[in-house]
């Protein structure tokens, strides 16, 4: 099924579902930045099919932080108590398609060998409502890695602009269709194919095979030396998923907390002994690349990259994982073509 | 200029003078040069934002050899402060300074260096500067306001803060091996990207650079939650102009208001 609404008819379902005390998130203008946030009013709301905000919706399921228990100190006893769930229902709006897609991806990780209940429970209680993308720039790349400017993956349904105004409705999931008071569709074809699609970049198997045989390469030191080892590629990533665990409070009791945390910093594999096994900054690239395009494939049978093109936007020397995978692949292709590497 | 910049960094690397150049190249991105055949890789154009001189302290670019940098009169600033604290051996350093009439706002906006002065060698020419932009500018209207009203402002946009450390990670003059922020036995700021957490680094960062910040603009440009961070260390650089009379990287010869001492000190604004 699907319905047009035009851009005020969205605009009043939005402050409808705030009214009924729902937590409502969609991208918002701050400054010269688009920004998923949690909406105060239903005007802040952007529905702008060609704009990519510059962070991601893992926000909403995966909070930068996140207390889990907290706990007081009685002489010898240690008091511990549970942290009250927040329990609104949550939607996401106008998210784009490859943020929405890092949802299925990230589901493995968090209900692998311990289920991770806050995760879960966000998912549970969030409808996704994504805007298919009219859209693309050079640093997109969802077309390599499986996606599109219109595909479904971790949508509950999908709005599409159709010009003045209007949106079409997708209902693609029971929860998606109970949002609009519609019925789910039947899947859409692939990719519809009137959206324009990102050209493909790079083969994600022929990357996969690259990074199998070639952990020692001086290819790393000389396409990542120039990361300044910030984290603002995984922070803005929406599959990105590291956390640190630490304790905040005093001598009479604290929280522990859940916090973001990325493997391109130092800290991150410090030993107590002072030993760090990842020494320099091309070895933490590395291992952020080998996560997304080795492991986590060999693991999950899924890639941990949507392409939304965030690290390289985001990058204050412009690297993001692209720009080293197109390398990576071009070198791969001369493998396999048996011909003379370039010095 | 690019093609003299490339003649330049062809002509430093194949004399084995240098071992590396650092300089932009495509997209005006960083790029690391260490053979004088790539020196045709290096561009000079709009792009070229990013203060250079925060690779000469990681000990990745150091291990490279002698270096050679490209710099605006922005980032020659920052070489300016970093070798007042012995960060830098400028004798070892060959400096390509570049003339740059600005590269975007608002980096660029509050711009007095447009031209290299300590360069070892300057490239191009700047037109005489504009005159002084008249109205108030995003700082002006900021300390315009009230105590309370900037409380509210920081409040706001420190709320967006991840803790990812661009700001940190791009500044020129963040260069300790171990930052106040990652201190963990015991913890000194939090990790959390809290209101707590966030005033403190944020806070404690401007501290940090206070008397020091040479207002490149890079924390600004880098964040990407686009929290104007130059506003904070602009208000100290003020402060510290008004009660010492100092501009950090702008006299080679004037001592650091943090590393110098002297027993005509001003104390009266000592409670």
């Amino acid at each position: 099924m699907s319905a047009i609404l035009s851009v005020a008819a969205l605009g009043e379902l939005v402050a409808g579902w705030i009214g009924q005390g729902k937590l409502v998130a969609a991208p918002v203008q701050v400054g010269d930045r688009l920004l998923y946030q949690t909406l105060a009013t239903a005007g802040q709301a952007v529905f702008d099919a060609k704009r990519r905000p510059s962070n991601s919706i893992k926000e909403f399921f995966f909070p930068r932080h996140e207390p889990i228990f907290r706990y007081r100190l009685e002489g010898k006893e240690i008091a511990l108590s549970d942290v009250v769930p927040e329990e609104r229902e949550q939607i996401v709006i106008a998210a784009k398609p490859c943020d929405a897609a890092a949802l299925p991806i990230l589901d493995h990780v968090f209900n692998w060998d311990y289920e991770d209940g806050f995760y879960t429970g966000r998912r549970a209680r969030t409808t996704v409502v994504t805007l298919a993308c009219a859209a693309h720039d050079e640093a997109c790349f969802c077309t390599s890695v499986g996606g599109g400017p219109e595909d479904e993956a971790g949508s509950d349904a999908m709005l599409v602009d159709v010009g003045d105004g209007k949106f079409e409705v997708r209902a693609i999931t029971e929860k998606g269709a109970a949002l609009f008071g519609a019925t789910p569709g039947p899947p859409a074809e692939a990719d519809g194919g009137t959206l324009k699609r990102a050209p493909r970049r790079f083969d994600p198997a022929r990357v996969a095979r690259y990074l199998g045989a070639n952990f020692e390469s001086p290819l790393w030191k000389e396409l990542t030396l120039t990361c300044v080892g910030c984290g603002a590629c995984a922070y803005t990533c929406p599959t990105c998923h590291c956390f640190d665990i630490v304790d905040e409070g005093n001598a009479a009791g604290g929280v522990r907390v859940k916090n973001w945390d990325s493997c391109q910093f130092p800290f991150f594999t410090l030993h107590a002994s002072g030993h760090n096994p990842r020494s320099a900054q091309p070895q933490r690239q590395r291992q952020r690349l080998f996560h997304k395009f080795s492991i986590y494939p060999q693991k999950f049978n899924a890639v941990l990259c949507t392409g939304c093109g965030n690290c390289e936007r985001n990058c204050p020397v412009g690297l993001g994982v692209l720009k080293v995978l197109e390398a990576i692949d071009g070198e791969q292709r001369r493998l396999d073509a048996n011909e003379p590497v370039q010095a | 200029m690019t093609e003299r910049l490339r003649q330049t960094a062809r002509r430093l690397l194949e004399e084995g003078k240098v071992q590396v150049v650092i300089g932009y190249g495509a997209a005006g991105h960083p790029a690391l040069i260490t053979k004088a055949e790539d020196a045709q890789k290096l561009e000079w154009n709009d792009h070229c934002l990013a203060n250079l001189s925060v690779y000469l302290t990681r000990k990745e670019v150091k291990a490279l050899g002698k270096a050679a940098i490209v710099a605006k009169g922005c980032d020659e600033r920052a070489l300016v402060v970093l070798e007042k604290e012995s960060q830098i051996d400028r004798a070892a350093l060959y400096v390509i300074g570049m003339a740059c009439d600005g590269l975007g706002a608002p980096k660029c906006a509050s711009c007095q260096v447009h031209l290299p002065r300590f360069a070892d060698e300057v490239i191009g020419e700047v037109a005489p500067p504009a005159a002084a932009p008249t109205g108030p500018n995003g700082f002006d209207r900021l300390m315009a306001k009230s105590a309370a009203e900037r409380w509210a402002f920081w409040k706001d946009e420190f709320e967006r803060c991840v803790k990812c450390y661009a700001c940190r990670q791009v500044c020129p003059l963040c260069y300790c091996e171990r930052c106040i922020a990652d201190k963990n036995r015991p913890v000194v700021i939090d990790t959390s990207a809290t209101p707590k957490g966030n005033f403190a680094w944020h806070i404690t960062r401007a501290f940090h650079l206070a008397a020091r910040c040479v207002g490149c603009g890079e924390c600004t440009r880098a964040c990407p939650a686009g929290i104007p961070l130059a506003l904070l260390n602009q208000a100290l650089a003020q402060a510290t102009e008004a009660h010492f009379g100092y501009r950090p990287g702008m006299d080679p010869q004037a001592e650091p208001v943090f590393g110098a001492w002297s027993p005509a000190d001003r104390e009266d604004f000592i409670g």
